[in-house]
């Protein structure tokens, strides 16, 4: 994997605070992680750990009524986003990635035409005339799994299903061909039949291009089925990541034991019931000494109270294979590189 | 879309007919009636209760309410309001020579408070917190408090008095017209660019602002290609209000800057116990509320794509 | 129970303090001013402001700061009166025809209807047509303009609350229609309606001093602010005062009103956070950070 191909989007060591009316947060506490071509990585964790704020955080994709402040880096394409003036990050966003939100239905605007939209994109930043422009949304719709294209093309929002809207999202994500495309939570507002063939599309249309996908998800069967590599975040810093085999099947950090232990049938072995990691996630108000997780954890000890853990990479072949947890990898004699 | 819009035109007729019904009423109710100030008027204050009661035949006072009602509507329809008691000139000519003035106040000041009110607006949105907004903020609040005819005489002791630019009454020239309607505009303007400030942000604030950054575009164009448009509704609709309040702003100004107006007129009328002059300026402001408020509707249907294609979803 | 309290505790109370200031001026207004409000003195005419006349004197003598003040308590007095008379109408018949509904909920919207589709204030001159003019058939004529608004949001209030379970459960255990509303209904109504008429006084205020400066409110002799301002107007190019000051304290108190009306409607917009707040709060956070690294550098080091 240390070969010359430079990754396509990677965020180093990211601080980002969040100052809101009553509040400070600290969203995002130095967190790492990168897509490389023709990758899929899955962001996982609970509400509030950090997942889209890390990822979009940095493009400055957060919504407005809080000030954000964002420290690290962010390189993509040569470039560093974190402080880059706002009309080139503006750029970046439009040309560089592509972002897929979460509800189709809020995320389009209801007074736009949904093909016009794509074919600007296309004319904006591939260099597309009018013409060639209109015919690459109609293309894009299509690829996109919309029928009758043509006629959707004029289409307002309001006139689509959800899971339609949702491939025209795709559509619009992909209309000025972005090297890196961010899914944020892509199935949560669907219904479940639908899930599967969206999941399905970012994973061909991913194939067909050749581009690094993130995919920002709570839900364990959606990183099994399409992502190449698993990073879990906690309270906004990385817990544990590694392959989505290594993650998935042999999982080190208590709490992404706990988490996958919380999703009911997920192993064969272990389909007695869910289980519920016990307490709440800490609140990141307040930054305090040691690991995150340590008020839930059942193997804690009096060392992760005040001293951060730090990340260790694990023996094992292929994908480098890290944990934020120093007792288990101790207890369990886990070999460490 | 086509049954709505008839539906929409025969409850605004139902209205005004409703309205000016309840107005009739009021006005017949009133104590001292038509006949009594008419005779008083001809014949001095010792009118005899004969010559009231001959007047009143006449003018068919004595007859039911809503036989008055239906007659004096029906002639209203064919242009014949009645004799004005103040003037003792049809009331139809004195609004024929005073409704284009009124008009050129409300359109003029109309257009004032639309460009200013999206220009304000859309810069404090644009400015998002900084001096610009606050400034703005704070212009719209004051320009929303203070009354039309203190706004009227502040201009008029800057302008006129002061710096001796422009007149303080009459119609000569353009230039007569800056200060009626800087004043009529100055209240709806504040308000209306309060509603775009505000519902800027809120819309600004929505998922769909979001992916407009995402498409690649920067603050001040998401502000104007998607939040923009989503505001057209609420704007409309306030604008609406706004613009048949600024009849209330035509009386004052009309008032202040000794203008020959509708409002005017009104004004003149109630001072003189006018009541066939008040009841047809009524029915005029009845209508022009009522249809006001119509065509906004209709604005707002064909301009939102949710209303006007309810059918194709 | 918390996030109530926490409401109030967030609420800018600060944003009430001018329409107190307003209120006390106008109650003890007979200590405050200094002369008569009405009283002429031809030996001191159109006087500037000195220690004897703080804003000077109009045209006949009158002491303009005892006029302003005095304004301050016809204003405050005549619109109280009509926000109390305006508020009990409406809400007496917005919510009786919530209540009953029917045909007699739909012939009273039907006449809320139509005194909404005028703008209050010309309702409100109509009515002063047929009344005649004077304080109180103003008051009058006022009232029975303002009145609609509160009874449509009376009426939505109360059938929303009708379909709230409790009231059917009320029901069920046999308490009585006006036990009911009064117990369970009214305050929900009174709650958002006084809300809405602190907001809508200085509308109140505004309209109150129009018809004064129209000519058709309060009579001369009475200092109230419009008619000061209209008084004022035949001396505009040489005392110019006698306009701006009862202007002046007529913007000011609609200005307070307006705030208080801006500071309910605009609680829920968040902003970011900017300027001297902004600097605290991170050089607090940054404080915060440095503490958190030398605790786990001790740890560390141990």
């Amino acid at each position: 994997m240390t070969s010359q191909v430079e990754p396509l989007y990677a965020i180093n060591d990211l601080v980002i605070d969040l100052y809101a009316a009553t509040v400070s947060v600290r969203a995002v506490d130095g967190v790492s992680l990168h897509v490389m071509p023709g990758e899929t990585v899955a962001i996982v964790g609970e509400s509030g750990s950090g997942k889209t704020v890390s990822t979009l955080g940095p493009l400055g994709l957060l919504p407005e009524g809080v000030t954000v402040d964002v420290r690290g880096t962010a390189k993509a394409g040569g470039k560093d986003l974190v402080g880059m003036a706002s009309a080139r990050l503006s750029q970046m966003r439009g040309a560089y990635f592509g972002v897929i939100f979460q509800d189709p239905i809020s995320a389009l605007n209801p007074m736009l035409k949904v093909g016009p939209q794509l074919a600007e994109q296309a004319r904006r930043f591939c260099g597309l005339s009018h013409e060639a422009a209109r015919k690459e949304a109609v293309s894009l719709l299509a690829r996109s799994g919309i029928p009758d294209p043509e006629d959707r093309y004029n289409r307002y929002p309001h006139e689509m299903s959800g899971g339609m809207l949702q491939r025209a999202m795709i559509a619009l994500a992909l209309a000025a061909r972005p090297k890196v495309l961010i899914a944020d939570e892509p199935t949560t507002a669907l219904d479940a039949t639908v899930q599967a063939q969206i999941l399905e599309l970012i994973r061909q249309i991913q194939r067909d291009n050749d581009i690094g996908v993130i995919l920002i998800t709570h839900d364990i069967g959606a990183v099994a089925s399409v992502a190449d590599r698993v990073v879990v975040l906690y309270a906004g810093q990385v817990a544990e990541e590694g392959s989505v085999l290594d993650v998935l099947t042999s999982p080190v950090h208590p709490y992404t034991r706990g988490l996958l232990a919380s999703v009911p049938d997920f192993r064969a072995e272990d389909r007695v019931e869910a289980h519920e990691i016990p307490g709440l996630p800490p609140n990141q108000i307040k930054l305090e000494p040691g690991c995150r997780f340590a008020e839930r954890c059942e193997h804690v000890e009096p060392q992760c109270r005040v001293e951060r853990p730090p990340l260790r990479t694990i023996a094992a072949p292929g994908t480098p294979h890290r944990v934020a947890c120093p007792v288990v990898i101790r207890r369990e004699g886990i070999a460490v590189q | 879309m086509k049954s709505v819009l008839i539906k929409r035109f025969l409850l605004a007729c139902f209205l005004i007919v409703a309205a000016s019904a309840l107005t009739f009423a009021l006005v017949a109710a009133a104590p001292g009636n038509v006949a009594a100030l008419i005779a008083e008027r001809a014949a001095g204050p010792g009118a005899d209760a004969e010559m009231i009661r001959k007047i009143g035949d006449e003018l068919g006072l004595y007859d039911p309410l809503p036989l008055r009602y239906a007659r004096w509507l029906a002639s209203a329809a064919t242009g014949d309001l009645g004799v004005s008691l103040r003037t003792g000139k049809p009331v139809a000519e004195e609004f024929a020579a005073r409704i284009p003035m009124t008009a050129a106040l409300l359109g003029g000041g109309g257009l004032i408070a639309f460009l200013l009110s999206l220009t304000l607006g859309i810069a404090g949105a644009a400015s998002n917190g900084r001096l610009a907004d606050r400034v703005i903020h704070g212009f719209s609040l004051v320009g929303a408090s203070t009354p039309n005819f203190f706004v009227a005489a502040l201009l008029v002791i800057v302008f006129s008095v002061t710096l001796g630019w422009l007149p303080t009454f009459g119609t000569s020239g353009f230039q007569s017209w800056l200060l009626p309607w800087a004043t009529i505009a100055l209240f709806p303007a504040s308000v209306l660019s309060r509603v775009v400030r505000v519902n800027l942000q809120e819309a600004m604030s929505r998922p769909f602002a979001t992916t407009g950054f995402a498409k690649g575009y920067t603050r001040s164009s998401v502000l104007l290609r998607e939040a923009l448009p989503n505001i057209a509704i609420p704007y409309l609709t306030t604008f609406g209000a706004q613009f048949t309040l600024m009849i209330i702003g035509s009386i004052v100004v009309e008032t202040v800057f000794a203008l020959r107006g509708v409002g005017a007129f009104f004004i003149d009328a109630i001072r003189f116990r006018d009541f066939v002059g008040m009841q047809s300026t009524l029915l005029l402001f009845i209508i022009f509320f009522v249809m006001t408020n119509l065509l906004v509707d209709i604005i707002c249907m064909l301009v939102d794509p949710r209303i006007r294609r309810a059918r194709s979803a | 129970m918390t996030s109530k309290l926490k409401q109030i505790k967030d609420w800018p109370w600060l944003v009430l303090s001018p329409v107190v200031i307003f209120v006390l001026i106008g109650i003890f207004a007979p200590w405050i001013m200094q002369y008569n409000p009405a009283a002429q003195n031809y030996d001191a005419t159109l006087q500037g402001p000195s220690w004897q006349h703080w804003f000077g004197t109009d045209y006949l003598g009158r002491d303009i700061f005892s006029r302003i003040v005095g304004g301050a308590r016809i204003s405050l007095v005549a619109m109280a009166i009509v926000l109390v008379a305006a508020l009990a109408i409406g809400v007496t018949i917005g919510s009786f025809a919530g209540y009953v509904g029917g045909r007699v909920e739909l012939v009273l919207i039907s006449v809320i209807d139509i005194a909404l589709a005028l703008p209050s204030l010309v309702i409100a001159l109509a009515l002063i047509g047929i009344l005649g003019t004077g304080y109180w058939s103003m008051i009058t004529a006022l009232t029975l303009a303002w009145w609609a608004n509160y009874a449509r949001m009376s009426r939505a209030v109360v059938t929303a609350e009708l379909q709230q379970p409790y009231i059917e459960a009320a029901r069920v255990m046999g308490a009585s229609h006006i036990w009911i509303f009064v117990r369970h209904i009214l305050p929900h109504v009174l709650g958002l309606v006084v809300v809405y008429a602190s907001a809508d006084a200085g509308a109140l205020v505004l309209a109150i001093a129009t018809l004064s400066f129209l000519g058709l409110g309060v009579a001369p002799p009475t200092p109230e602010w419009g008619q000061m301002l209209v008084d004022g107007m035949s001396y505009i190019e040489e005392y110019p005062r006698l306009v701006i000051l009862p202007g002046m304290a007529l913007t000011l108190v609609v200005v307070s009103f307006n705030l208080l009306g801006e500071a309910f409607a605009l609680q829920k917009v968040p902003r970011p956070v900017r300027g001297g707040l902004l600097r605290k709060r991170r050089r607090a956070r940054a404080e915060e950070e440095q503490a958190r690294q030398a605790a786990e550098r001790k740890a560390a080091s141990a």
